[in-house]
């Protein structure tokens, strides 16, 4: 039962939310718009769901929606001027956003500063406390309580990564997904086609915002403790490599992004003190030798090319 | 105390110009943000203070030292994270991701090799001060404010009047034609590049006088200042990145004196979100 042990469970739930994370910036991307506020957004959710579930007492999970609400909404005020602006004026001008905001967070009272907020509520005890009144308690599945409740943390965040996955998906293939492909790819074109550009780019810069400040308050909640500097530069950096490095074209990309980028530090232990180092060689390397990142929209199509090919050239040699 | 302040920003300022010039550079012949550039010059900076500390040299041998190195990071930078870049059609998002890769490299050599303390500059020079009735003046403050002024008119003589300064400026306007032309834009971008970074390791000495000592994690605060100069002067203006670097360093320390200090570092992107919402094509930027 050594994949069941608290330590493991934990990397695997980071790998869900950072999973997520990758789904909240590749959404953004998909229009074109490259933000750089995503860490401000998810300090916004966290900030707003702790303050809620701790000091207003607040159920966590309204509490959690309610900081991604906030998030959306700053991201309403934020991005309505700011859309009007192209590629890299648009990263900087979010970069400079997220640092407003972190320096606000420091200073403010609520907040309590540069220490930030602990002793929140874990997700873990929480849904324990539902489990246990349905009668499902730790000693009849005959692992520990802190198993019990990284597991039920862990399930709770694959289902909810599952949710968010196929909503994507589905908005893919749907008008919207459409749409924002058609303005990633021309922008002049899509509006020549009548689409409402900035409706859409609006859109898809709160989406990505909303679920940003979603798992801020996620992960405010999982980790119990959360400082203004841990939505830092190197926060933006993160999931900006997420998807850059996984590829930012299909939303495989991203979550493959994820996937290694947080299991390898954890993986190469002994190696953790050059975990910085990797990222900067693998940011570096990655886009020297594949600018559009690790898995494209070819990648796919290469592997069922293949799949298919081969019975047709079967069928050719039978003839 | 106003005109003291205004010294004292325009001291800070001027440092700032010379970091903004920069990454103003670079993006106007490149057309892209680098963003290592503060990792890089306070690498340099770093390697000319321990040579001053612990190994007694004066400062104008720091100064070239932090130059030379700085300038070689810069073509490390070029060979290692643009260069692969040019070539193929990638999306420009590429060149920032991996310059911000290289940042994190040149920061965590730095972690590696100076620690993470803060390193005092000596104190004694330019501790002299000039008493002018209204303000008194600390020889180092002179001395930061002509070396940035000089540097500041000669780069603009040598970009206006100079074969090369010439080739930069056509490289700047299109790469493929000056090509043509029979510029050799890859050196023009090596130079740009060097250039730029060089700029920068003067600058970072020069803040390490300021404010009487270096940290390695410097780098990025000053480089987020850099990049904020960069938009409000508008992309790609040289007399852009001069004024509002000054003018940022004035309304810091404007801040600091008549408002909250802890504010300090929001100072700059605040002022970039304003100007964006106003006018996003900067100070001095054409119209796009």
């Amino acid at each position: 039962m050594d994949i069941l042990n608290p330590y493991n469970l934990q990397v695997f739930t980071f790998i869900l939310l950072n999973s997520i994370l990758a789904i909240s910036i590749y959404i953004t991307l998909s229009t074109g718009q490259l933000s750089l506020g995503h860490a401000g957004f998810m300090s916004i959710g966290a900030f707003t769901a702790s303050i809620l579930s701790k000091q207003a007492d607040m159920p966590m999970f309204i509490a959690i929606i309610i900081g991604g609400l906030a998030a959306g909404i700053v991201a309403l005020l934020i991005g309505a001027p700011t859309l009007k602006l192209h590629g890299l004026y648009l990263a900087i001008a979010t970069l400079g956003f997220g640092e407003v905001i972190r320096v606000i967070l420091l200073n403010m009272k609520i907040t309590n500063g540069a220490l930030g907020l602990t002793g929140l509520q874990s997700i873990g005890n929480y849904l324990y406390d539902f489990e246990k009144a349905m009668g499902l308690k730790a000693q009849s599945l005959g692992i520990s309580v802190i198993q019990m409740k990284s597991l039920t943390t862990f399930v709770f965040m694959l289902l909810l990564f599952a949710v968010v996955l196929f909503l994507t998906l589905r908005l893919n293939r749907s008008r919207l997904g459409r749409a924002f492909e058609a303005i990633k790819a021309d922008e002049t074109a899509a509006r020549a086609m009548g689409l409402q550009v900035a409706y859409y780019k609006m859109l898809a810069f709160i989406i990505g915002s909303v679920l940003a400040g979603v798992c801020g308050g996620l992960y405010a909640h999982i980790t119990t403790t959360i400082t203004p500097d841990d939505f830092n530069y190197h926060k933006v950096v993160e999931i900006l490599s997420y998807a850059v490095i996984g590829g930012s074209e299909v939303v495989w990309g991203p979550l493959f992004g994820a996937l290694v980028l947080t299991a390898l530090p954890e993986v190469l232990r002994g190696l953790a003190e050059y975990k910085m180092l990797m990222y900067g060689l693998i940011m570096v390397g990655v886009m020297a030798f594949r600018p559009h990142g690790l898995i494209g929209t070819d990648t796919f199509q290469k592997l069922f090319r293949r799949r298919k090919g081969k019975p047709g050239n079967e069928a050719k040699e039978g003839m | 105390m106003f005109w003291q302040q205004l010294v004292n920003g325009l001291t800070v300022g001027s440092t700032y110009s010379l970091i903004a010039l920069g990454y103003t550079l670079i993006f106007g012949v490149l057309g892209i943000i680098n963003m290592a550039h503060g990792q890089i010059f306070i690498f340099g900076s770093l390697v000319g203070l321990v040579l001053m500390t612990s190994m007694q040299m004066p400062l104008g041998v720091a100064l070239v030292a932090s130059i030379v190195i700085s300038a070689i990071l810069g073509l490390i930078l070029e060979y290692a994270a643009l260069r692969p870049l040019r070539k193929k059609n990638v999306p420009h998002l590429a060149s920032l991701i991996s310059t911000i890769g290289f940042a994190i490299l040149v920061e965590e050599a730095m972690h590696k090799i100076f620690g993470a303390d803060s390193r005092a500059f000596p104190q004694s020079f330019g501790d002299k001060t000039f008493d002018l009735g209204i303000i008194q003046v600390r020889s180092v403050d002179l001395i930061i404010l002509g070396i940035s002024l000089i540097l500041m008119f000669v780069l603009h003589f040598w970009i206006q009047k100079t074969k090369m300064g010439k080739a930069i400026r056509a490289t700047a306007e299109n790469a493929d034609t000056a090509n043509i032309l029979g510029i050799n834009t890859n050196m023009v971008i090596i130079v740009t590049v060097m250039l730029a970074s060089a700029l920068g390791g003067v600058a970072g000495i020069l803040i390490g006088m300021a404010y009487s000592a270096l940290i390695p994690t410097m780098g990025m605060t000053l480089g987020f200042k850099g990049l904020a100069v960069l938009i409000l002067g508008g992309v790609g203006s040289i007399p852009g990145a001069m004024v509002c670097g000054v003018l940022l360093g004035v309304i810091e320390v404007f801040t600091v004196a008549y408002g909250d200090s802890s504010y300090r570092d929001a100072v700059a992107f605040g002022l970039i979100i304003i100007i964006l919402l106003l006018k996003p094509e900067g100070l001095f930027g054409r119209k796009a």
